[in-house]
């Protein structure tokens, strides 16, 4: 089990004629098997194209995205996808969602039941087995989305800014689980957000985009001593080096956008 | 299949595009039309099913010469009659009751009893109080039309932006004032949309009232046409009726949106 | 003093009240009704005491009349509307999910929605006759357009993200439909039963009015004609009963089958 990611000259235009748009403009981009990668850029520049491409929800226009060096078409169990919005099926309960890709994959029905006990337990829902989403909180659905989508073992997750609609201290909260999460299972992680803060605390490499149309501007390499806490991380000099560094880089891209 | 032609589309000069585009949306109607004139004579007697030529020439005699146009007349006479008033009260009751209790209290029970009852199973009393005529006819298409649009004014008056409410507050407006400087003019959007939906519910009364209760209009063209055996007539009046619907409809829609420009 | 029994009392009588505040419009509309009929301070035509009509409706319930009525029009109404649910939710979702059929429905579905349905009465009354065959064909035709336009228009709009991550979990094409689609599609698509419904019965209605053949329409009619009006009112408060009890019935199953909403 491997989970590389391959993006060669990727290209994805939008509409025809006078309203064509290209939101990715040659992109070029490795992400190795088992690593954290996260992806920040200004607004628009194509981040959550990018990730609905590699999940193989969008076609590409030119370019090839290959994982393990086999192109990709269309989505597939490989790749899981975090939603912004959840995406959890409103009429299913917790458990039923999370088993849900267990049915898709035929395993038999007591394996389901234990494997997604499993997860439930691990993302802190236990209890909540038969709650439907519209009972849940914001944080509690993200967490349903979150064992839905390891359930069935992808070898690669792609999250697309999971922790965007919640406050503070609960993101924090789910960023030190899914870092746990991470080191237990150790899949390749593609992590979009526009929170600099959080992309240099969870990754080890931040890919930074251009403004539209979307390209590779630099990519940021983060190399933190994390078996430290929290407090002591986001205080440490490195921290706040590596946070400028990226934040500088994004900041050139929105320089010309019109201040007030 | 819709990706590849609508790529040929494309490809056509400009001015072409457009029209291709409405002949293709309308072809399926066409063959529908089409089977319908080999139809007729052929495998169902002309009298059951008139041709659509048959049906057409006399629509155009008709128009030309004018026979319907008093029947026409009564009949958006009626429905705009009855239409008018609905929205005047509706809309009084409706905002009333949202902005008032006591209002709310008394009227609330019967709107929730007269609710699930269809307001055609009102005619033959109608007809019991007002006879056979255009008043029976103005009175069934006030009913039908009168709950929806209580109902969008109360919503609408009920969802009022409480922050426009206090903004008015602060700045001196009193009930009275606020009633129609405020409260209203912040619904005639979503009251808008539920006159839009009364329209098509005031034509569908106004023909019942005239199949039973009249001696005009072309509910009762259409009835008595069919009773006398003059089917392309009969036809050709339901044409008349559906076009006008139609126009009223889309008509509205042109009025909501030149008045309502701040949406 | 027992503060409990106080506070139990206080509670049930605030409720009272409210009930009260509620009803008494209506209780005052009743009492001035009979108060009316019975000094004949308006012909008794027009507007019989509350008492007649009562009787006249036990009456008739008691001699099956108005069951026998009521049933018929039930019947047509509802066997017009199940079978108008069947082919419109087909259409309906079919349409949502393939260009094909949406491509040879939509003009047909454009073109049939502002047709008052009710004008094609004496048209109905022509191909088919005056028969309960006739007036179930008619509902059908009639209740066929806001089903199937609903469950056309949910199915359409149901969220993109839904069927993306049934397809990332090994969700099948063929599948999807069942799966995902429908489950998510099918608040709108009860949304079209519950507007189809009203309609059922009105289309029933006025095609008794207008045919006669019994049904609880034709009863109404009958009650004007023959100047006995009690048997209108009573039919009317028949007509009321079903009214309610079928609305209250879709709304049970609503949020029964939608009990995740």
């Amino acid at each position: 089990m491997d989970g590389r990611v391959t993006i060669s000259e990727l290209e994805k235009v939008y509409g025809e004629g006078p309203e064509r748009t290209k939101a990715i403009e040659d992109l070029s981009f490795e992400v190795e098997g088992g690593e954290f990668v996260s992806v920040v850029g200004p607004s628009g520049c194509g981040k959550s194209t990018l990730l609905y491409l590699i999940a193989g929800f969008l076609d590409t226009t030119s370019g090839t995205i290959a994982v393990d060096d086999t192109p990709i078409s269309g989505p597939g169990t490989d790749r899981g996808v975090v939603f912004q919005d959840y995406a959890l099926f409103p009429w299913r309960t917790v458990f039923e969602n999370v088993t849900y890709g267990l049915e898709e994959n035929d395993i038999p029905k007591e394996e389901r039941q234990s494997i997604a006990q499993k997860y439930i337990d691990l993302v802190d829902l236990d209890g909540f087995e038969d709650k439907y989403p519209k009972e849940l909180s914001g944080g509690m659905k993200q967490r349903v989305g979150i064992a839905r989508t390891l359930a069935y073992e992808p070898k690669i997750l792609l999250m697309d800014e999971p922790f965007g609609a919640l406050d503070q201290p609960l993101r924090e909260a789910l960023q030190d689980q899914l870092r746990d999460i991470w080191d237990d299972l150790g899949k390749t992680i593609v992590f979009i957000t526009h929170d600099v803060e959080e992309a240099v605390y969870l990754s080890e490499r931040v890919l930074i985009m251009t403004r539209h149309p979307g390209t590779r501007k630099s990519v940021a390499e983060i190399d933190l001593d994390r078996s430290r806490t929290r407090e002591e991380i986001v205080t440490s000099d490195e921290f706040a080096q590596y946070k400028n560094s990226v934040w500088r880089s994004l900041h050139e891209e929105t320089q010309t956008e019109v201040t007030l | 299949m819709r990706h590849a032609t609508s790529q040929r589309i494309e490809a056509l000069p400009a001015p072409v595009q457009g029209i291709a585009q409405t002949i293709l949306d309308w072809i399926p109607l066409g063959i529908v039309v089409v089977l319908w004139e080999l139809v007729s004579g052929t495998v169902v007697a002309e009298s059951i099913l008139p041709p659509p030529t048959a049906v057409s020439s006399l629509l155009v005699e008709l128009v030309v010469t004018g026979e319907v146009f008093s029947h026409l007349f009564i009949s958006l006479f009626r429905i705009a009659v009855g239409l008018g008033l609905s929205i005047l009260i509706g809309v009084l009751l409706g905002i009333g009751m949202a902005r008032s209790d006591p209002v709310e209290d008394f009227f609330d029970i019967f709107l929730s009893m007269t609710y699930p009852i269809p307001k055609t199973a009102l005619v033959p009393l109608a007809i019991l109080w007002l006879g056979v005529g255009t008043e029976t006819a103005i009175l069934i298409v006030f009913l039908a039309c009168l709950l929806p649009i209580v109902l969008n004014a109360y919503n609408a008056a009920n969802d009022v932006n409480q922050s426009l409410v206090w903004a008015a507050q602060m700045m001196g407006t009193d009930e009275r004032s606020m009633l129609y400087k405020v409260v209203f003019p912040a619904t005639i959007p979503e009251i808008m949309t539920g006159v839009r939906q009364a329209v098509p519910i005031a034509f569908v009364a106004l023909v019942s009232a005239e199949l039973i209760a009249s001696n005009q209009g072309i509910g009762y063209l259409i009835l008595t046409s069919g009773q006398i055996g003059n089917y392309p007539r009969m036809f050709a009046n339901i044409v008349i009726i559906s076009a006008v619907a139609f126009v009223a409809v889309r008509g509205f829609e042109e009025v909501r949106n030149r008045v309502l420009v701040w949406t | 003093m027992d503060v409990t029994s106080e506070t139990q009392s206080g509670f049930d009588l605030s409720r009272l009240v409210e009930l009260g505040k509620s009803v008494y419009s209506l209780v005052i509309v009743l009492v001035l009704w009979e108060l009316v009929g019975q000094f004949e301070l308006i012909h008794y035509y027009f507007l019989p005491p509350l008492s007649d009509i009562i009787l006249r409706f036990i009456e008739l319930t008691l001699s099956g009349d108005m069951l026998y009525n009521a049933y018929l029009t039930l019947y047509r109404a509802l066997v017009g509307l199940a079978i108008a649910s069947v082919f419109g939710v087909l259409v309906g979702v079919l349409s949502a999910r393939n260009d094909l059929v949406d491509w040879f429905f939509d003009p047909i579905i454009k073109i049939g929605y502002p047709v008052p349905i009710i004008s094609l009465i004496p048209v109905f009354m022509l191909w088919f006759g005056i028969g309960d065959i006739s007036k179930i064909i008619m509902v059908a035709v009639g209740t066929f357009w806001p089903v199937a336009v609903n469950a056309r228009d949910s199915t359409q709009q149901v969220q993109q993200n839904l069927v993306w991550a049934a397809q990332m979990m090994g969700t099948s094409d063929r599948r999807l439909l069942r799966r995902v689609v429908f489950p998510a599609a099918l608040p709108g698509i009860i949304t079209g039963f519950q507007i189809a419904m009203p309609l059922s019965l009105i289309i029933t209605f006025v095609f008794e009015m207008v045919a006669g053949g019994g049904g609880l329409g034709a009863l109404e009619i009958q009650g004007v004609r023959s100047f006995q009006s009690t048997q209108t009112y009573a039919a009317i408060i028949a007509v009321m009963f079903i009214g309610i009890g079928l609305d209250r019935g879709l709304r049970l199953i609503r949020s029964r089958l939608l009990h995740w909403t």
